[in-house]
C-alpha cells in the first residue's frame, strides 16, 4: 500500500467531479439546442486494491480506489423515437394535405358571395329580367356581361386551380430535394461515427444530430431505422450506424446503407401519373405513394387527383352546361328573327370559355322568343331552366342538374378537407404525446442541472480537501517524523 | 414522469397557441356574422347555404317579376277601363242618334264626336307601357292599328314566371277587346258615322246600339278575366312573400351566428386566455437559479 495512493485518489476524485461538472455545463449550454439530449458521465468505482493474486499484501479486506469517469452517455429511449418517427410522418401527411385542400377551398370561396354558385344565380336572375323584358336592350347587356362574369369565373377557378397544381409540383420536387439531402447528412454522420466509435467513444452530439434529421426525414416518407455496429473496439451502449428503410407493406427500400455507408436518392418522374422512385444500384425502384404517410405522398395525392379532378369536374360541368345552353339557346329567335347562334363558345380546357363575340358586340343577338319576328322571352325561361334540368355531366351517363353536380363537388371537398383538418388535429396531439414524452426522458432540466452542478461542486471541494489532508498526512511522515527529543 | 422546463414552455406555447386559433375562430364567426367561413368547417351546412342562397335570390326575382307584371295588368285595366268609358259614350251618342227629331246638321255634328271616340278608342290599342305595345300579344314592339281600321293583333299571350313553374299571362287578347280585323269596334263605328253622315242610309241606327252594347260587354268580359288573374297574382305575391320570409330564414339558422353564443364563447375563451397567460408566467419565470445564491 503506497504511501501516496490518498493523493492519487483524491486526484482522480477531482478529475472526476470536475468532467461531471464540465457535462453540466454542457448540458446547460445546449438546452435550448433542438434535438439535444442531456448527457450523463457514468462514475464507476476503480478497481480496488488489492486483486486477488499469489504476492498479494496480507491486508484485511479490499481497499477501493476511488472513481473513475467511465463513459459519457446520453440519456434518450430509443423506442419513443421509433414511436415519434411513426406518428410524425401521419401528421407530415395529414398537415401536407390539408394545406392543399385549404387552398383549393380558398379558390373556391364558395361560402362568400363572391364564388361560382352566385355568378350561376346572378346569370339565372339576368334571364328572367330579359324573360319579362325580351325587346329590353339594357336587360340585354345585363345578361351578356352576366354571362361574361360567369364564363370569366369559370375561367379563374380553372387557371387558379392549374396554377396552384403547378406550385404543388415545385414543392414535390422541393420535398424530394430536401429529403435528398437530408439523406446526404445522415450518411456523413453515418462516416463519422465509424470513425468515432472504434475507439471506444460515444459520439453523442453526432447521435443527436442524426436523430434530429431522421424525425425530419419521418416527416416527409415514412421510414424504419435499424443499426450495425460500426465494429470492434465499439462500446456495446454505442448506437451504431444507422440504416434507413422506406417502408411500403411488407417490402422495403434502403434509402440510407449504414453498412456500406451510402444513399439512395430519391427522384420524380412526371408521366401520366407522378413516380417517386429511389435511385438503387442497378435501376430504379417505385414507391408506392399511396398511403396514408409522409408530406411527399400528400403533396403527390394532391398533385396527381386531387387537383386534377377538381379541374375535371368544372370542365366537365363548363362543357355540359355549354352545350345545354347552346342547344336551348339555337331552339330560339333574336331580335332579328334567325336563330340562336352558339352563346358560349370555346372550352375551359381549352382556356378560352367565353361568351360569343358576335353576341358581345350585338346583344339582340341573344335569342329569347320563341318563335321567329314575336317579341316574347320564352326561350329565356328555358334558357334560365338550363341550370336545374338534368343534364349529363362527364361520361358516367347519370344526369344532373349543374347546380346539383356543383354543391357536390363543393360538399365533396368540404368533406375531404374537414378529414384532412381533423386527421391532422389528431395526428397532432398524438406526436406532441409522444413528443412529451421523449421530452420527459432526453430534455435538459435547469433544476437538475442546478441540483447537480451544486452536487459534483461539492464532491470536488470534497476532494479537494480529501487532498488537503493526505498532504497534512505526508506533511507529518516527511517533516514531523524521526526528530523525536529534538 | 420527469418534467422539464423546456416541456413546459412547449405546452404553454402550444395551449396558448391554440387557444388562439379558438378565439380566432369566434372573431371570424363575430365579424362575418357566419358559424362557417370554409366548406370545411361544415360541409353539410355550407351546401345547404348554397342552395338556401340560391333560393333566396329565385324567390327576389320572382318578385321583380311580379312587379312587372302588375305592371302589365294595371296598365292594362287603365285602358279598358277607359275604352269601357268611351264605348258608354258611343252608346249614349247612337241612342241620341237613333232619335228622329234630330236634323241632318246635329246627325254630322254627332259624328265628329264618333270620330274623335274612335280616334281615341285606337289610342286606347295602340297604348304604349315601358316601349311596349300592351294591345299586341307578345309583338310588343309594333303598333296594332296603323292606319285606318284594320287590325293586326298578335293574339300570342305574354308569360311571365312568376314561381317556379308557374307562368302568368300578364296581357288579354286583343281581338277578345277589340275584335279581329273582320270585324271590330273601329269599323262599327265608321260604319257608324257613315249611317250618321247620310251615306249609308239603309241601317237603321238602332242597330248600333246593339252593337255597341255588345261591344262593351266584350271589354267588360275581359277586365273581368284579367280582375281574375290580378287576384290571382296578388294571391301568388303573397305567397312569395312567405317564401321569402321562411327561405330567409332557413338561410340564417342555417349558416348564421348565434351572436349570444358566440360572444359568450368568445368571453368564456379569454378568461380561459387569461388564466393560460397567468399561470404560464407565473410557471415559466421561477427556475432553481433563483433561489440560489
Amino acid at each position: 500500500m503506497s504511501s501516496f495512493h490518498g493523493l492519487e485518489m483524491a486526484k482522480q476524485a477531482l478529475f472526476a467531479q470536475q468532467s461531471a461538472l464540465y457535462t453540466t455545463g454542457h448540458n446547460i449550454a445546449n438546452a435550448n439546442t433542438k434535438g439535444y439530449s442531456r448527457q450523463r458521465v457514468q462514475f464507476e468505482t476503480d478497481t480496488p486494491f488489492p486483486v486477488g493474486s499469489r504476492n498479494r499484501p496480507e491486508i484485511p479486506g479490499q481497499l477501493g480506489t476511488g472513481v473513475r469517469a467511465g463513459s459519457v452517455e446520453r440519456v434518450r429511449d430509443q423506442f419513443l423515437d421509433t414511436q415519434f418517427r411513426g406518428e410524425n410522418s401521419k401528421a407530415g401527411y395529414w398537415e401536407a394535405k390539408a394545406a392543399a385542400l385549404s387552398r383549393m377551398e380558398n379558390v373556391m370561396n364558395e361560402t362568400s358571395d363572391n364564388g361560382l354558385a352566385k355568378s350561376m344565380d346572378l346569370f339565372w336572375n339576368s334571364l328572367q329580367d330579359l324573360a319579362t323584358n325580351p325587346t329590353n336592350s339594357g336587360a340585354r347587356s345585363v345578361v351578356v356581361q352576366r354571362g361574361i362574369a360567369l364564363a370569366d369565373t369559370f375561367n379563374y377557378l380553372s387557371n387558379s386551380l392549374t396554377k396552384i397544381q403547378g406550385d404543388l409540383q415545385s414543392e414535390i420536387n422541393h420535398t424530394v430535394d430536401v429529403a435528398n439531402s437530408l439523406m446526404n447528412q445522415i450518411n456523413e454522420i453515418n462516416k463519422q461515427v465509424k470513425q468515432i466509435e472504434p475507439h471506444g467513444y460515444l459520439a453523442n452530439d453526432l447521435y443527436d444530430e442524426r436523430d434530429r434529421l431522421i424525425d425530419e426525414l419521418s416527416g416527409i416518407v415514412d421510414i424504419k431505422v435499424s443499426y450495425t455496429s460500426s465494429g470492434n473496439g465499439a462500446l456495446k451502449t454505442a448506437d451504431g450506424l444507422a440504416t434507413i428503410e422506406l417502408v411500403q407493406g411488407d417490402n422495403k427500400i434502403t434509402l440510407v446503407d449504414g453498412e456500406e455507408l451510402n444513399y439512395h436518392e430519391l427522384k420524380v418522374n412526371y408521366n401520366d401519373t407522378t413516380e417517386i422512385n429511389v435511385i438503387g444500384k442497378k435501376e430504379e425502384v417505385p414507391i408506392d405513394t399511396s398511403s396514408f404517410t409522409g408530406s411527399l405522398n400528400a403533396l403527390v395525392h394532391a398533385y396527381d387527383e386531387v387537383y386534377p379532378e377538381m379541374i375535371s369536374d368544372l370542365d366537365a360541368m363548363a362543357k355540359a352546361f355549354k352545350k345545354e345552353f347552346n342547344k336551348v339557346h339555337g331552339q330560339g329567335y333574336d331580335l332579328n328573327g334567325d336563330q340562336g347562334k352558339n352563346f358560349f363558345e370555346g372550352s375551359l380546357e381549352d382556356g378560352n370559355f367565353k361568351v360569343n363575340d358576335e353576341i358581345i358586340k350585338n346583344p339582340d343577338l341573344i335569342a329569347v322568343s320563341s318563335s321567329e319576328g314575336s317579341d316574347d322571352g320564352d326561350n329565356a325561361l328555358d334558357l334560365a331552366d338550363v341550370f336545374d334540368e338534368p343534364i349529363e355531366i362527364g361520361d358516367d351517363g347519370e344526369k344532373t342538374s349543374v347546380k346539383e353536380f356543383y354543391e357536390s363537388i363543393i360538399g365533396d371537398l368540404g368533406v375531404s378537407a374537414q378529414e384532412a383538418n381533423r386527421m391532422t388535429e389528431n395526428t397532432y396531439i398524438l406526436r406532441s404525446q409522444v413528443d412529451n414524452q421523449r421530452q420527459s426522458v432526453s430534455s435538459v432540466s435547469l433544476d437538475e442541472e442546478m441540483t447537480n452542478m451544486i452536487k459534483f461542486q461539492h464532491a470536488y471541494n470534497a476532494a479537494a480537501r480529501s487532498m488537503t489532508a493526505m498532504d497534512e498526512l505526508l506533511d507529518k511522515i516527511i517533516n514531523g517524523m524521526g526528530i523525536v527529543g529534538r | 414522469m420527469r418534467v422539464t422546463q423546456n416541456m413546459i414552455s412547449n405546452n404553454m406555447l402550444n395551449h396558448l397557441s391554440n387557444s388562439y386559433s379558438k378565439m380566432n375562430k369566434y372573431m371570424d364567426q363575430l365579424t362575418t356574422g357566419k358559424k362557417v367561413n370554409k366548406p370545411s368547417d361544415d360541409p353539410v351546412t355550407v351546401m345547404k347555404g348554397m342552395n338556401y342562397r340560391s333560393e333566396v335570390s329565385r324567390i327576389e326575382q320572382y318578385q321583380r317579376n311580379t312587379g312587372e307584371v302588375h305592371n302589365w295588368m294595371d296598365n292594362t285595366d287603365a285602358a279598358l277601363d277607359q275604352a269601357t268609358q268611351a264605348l258608354q259614350k258611343l252608346r249614349e251618342l247612337a241612342v241620341q242618334a237613333s232619335n228622329d227629331t234630330y236634323s241632318e246638321e246635329e246627325r254630322q255634328s254627332i259624328a265628329k264626336e264618333a270620330e274623335q271616340i274612335k280616334q281615341d278608342l285606337i289610342d286606347i290599342a295602340n297604348t304604349k307601357v315601358n316601349g311596349k305595345y300592351i294591345f299586341n300579344g307578345t309583338n310588343t314592339g309594333e303598333a296594332p292599328i296603323k292606319e285606318g281600321e284594320s287590325v293586326n293583333f298578335n293574339t300570342n299571350f305574354v308569360k311571365i314566371e312568376v314561381a317556379a313553374g308557374t307562368e302568368l299571362e300578364a296581357n288579354v287578347n286583343p281581338e277578345n277587346v277589340f275584335g279581329d280585323d273582320e270585324s271590330n269596334m273601329f269599323k262599327d263605328i265608321k260604319s257608324f258615322i257613315e249611317t250618321l253622315n247620310g251615306d249609308n242610309q239603309e241601317t237603321d241606327l238602332n242597330q248600333y246600339i246593339e252593337d255597341f252594347d255588345q261591344r262593351i260587354d266584350n271589354v267588360i268580359n275581359a277586365r273581368a278575366d284579367l280582375g281574375a288573374r290580378m287576384n290571382r297574382l296578388d294571391l301568388i305575391e303573397d305567397r312569395l312573400g312567405d317564401q321569402e320570409i321562411v327561405a330567409t330564414k332557413m338561410m340564417s339558422d342555417n349558416e348564421d351566428v348565434d351572436y349570444a353564443k358566440a360572444i359568450t364563447e368568445l368571453i368564456t375563451q379569454e378568461s380561459i386566455h387569461r388564466a393560460a397567460l397567468a399561470a404560464g408566467s407565473r410557471i415559466i419565470q421561477p427556475s432553481l437559479v433563483d433561489f440560489l445564491r
